[in-house]
């Protein structure tokens, strides 16, 4: 049966955590859009010693055949640039004003 | 009526294969290290847009060289997985993969790390002692592009091309 959007992000969270040392935490950007497949799911991923660039979301196409069933867009920003972020709680690029939801951990 | 970023992004895509395939060609060939190099910058490059462009848009992704180092990593991390029968990929080849992105990326001329990093896959530049330095005749010493790890390096660099040049 396919998962969630919510159960694969948080599938997406616990591997990328599993090989990304410097990956401090992971927050799953709102809304989530379940009902539309098209709408990717969105990770904010804090990396220690990542480049400074602001937000530059990373997009996948979803890839059925080889298991990635949702379209996916990481975001990733270093600590200091999610302290900056997260009093106003939203991620603004272009025409989007996303919402920091859940922190995904990992298992 | 201007092209739409998911027409950017599938045309990014389709050059970096491109350029892939210009790389084997001259590897097959024994073609100089620089021109192997510079054929595996510009695809690196030209993929790392192609994931770019879709959220941020062309007119924010055309201009600069310097995406490579940061982006590659995530790309990698992403499309491991899905050509490794679901394996995720290990924090160590993530290290050097992390470490070979940031030398691909500064083989782009524009890209010199702060003038501490001339050395490039294109033009001559000045050396230490003030010696001219050419592409063509100089070994590249950070980057073993007969590794194991930027071989499959370069596998993922191709899977993740392609998923953009399939797309609509």
């Amino acid at each position: 049966m396919k998962k969630s959007k919510l159960e694969t992000a948080k599938s997406l969270a616990n591997a990328h955590f599993q090989v990304e040392p410097n990956l401090k935490r992971i927050y799953l950007i709102q809304p989530i859009n379940d009902q539309d497949p098209n709408d990717p799911i969105k990770l904010l991923e804090v990396v220690e010693g990542t480049i400074e660039r602001g937000i530059e979301p990373v997009s996948f196409p979803a890839d059925p055949a080889r298991g990635m069933e949702y379209p996916l867009m990481i975001i990733e920003i270093s600590p200091t640039e999610y302290k900056s972020i997260r009093t106003a709680g939203k991620v603004r690029l272009r025409n989007h004003d996303w919402t920091i939801g859940e922190e995904l951990l990992a298992r | 009526m201007p092209a739409t970023d998911e027409e950017w992004a599938r045309s990014y895509a389709v050059q970096a294969l491109s350029d892939l395939d210009a790389r084997e060609k001259l590897a097959d060939t024994n073609a100089k290290k620089c021109h192997r190099l510079h054929f595996l910058q510009m695809a690196a490059e030209k993929t790392c847009k192609a994931h770019l462009v879709r959220a941020n848009g062309h007119n924010k992704v055309r201009k600069s060289h310097a995406y490579v180092a940061r982006n590659l990593p995530i790309i990698a991390r992403v499309f491991y997985p899905l050509t490794n029968d679901n394996n995720q990929i290990n924090q160590w080849e993530l290290l050097a993969i992390t470490r070979l992105a940031r030398e691909i990326e500064l083989l782009a001329p524009a890209c010199d790390d702060g003038d501490l990093r001339r050395d490039n896959s294109e033009y001559p530049w000045e050396g230490a002692r003030g010696e001219i330095c050419t592409p063509c005749e100089y070994n590249f010493p950070n980057i073993d592009d007969g590794s194991r790890t930027i071989i499959r390096l370069i596998k993922l660099i191709r899977t993740a091309a392609e998923s953009y040049s399939r797309q609509e």
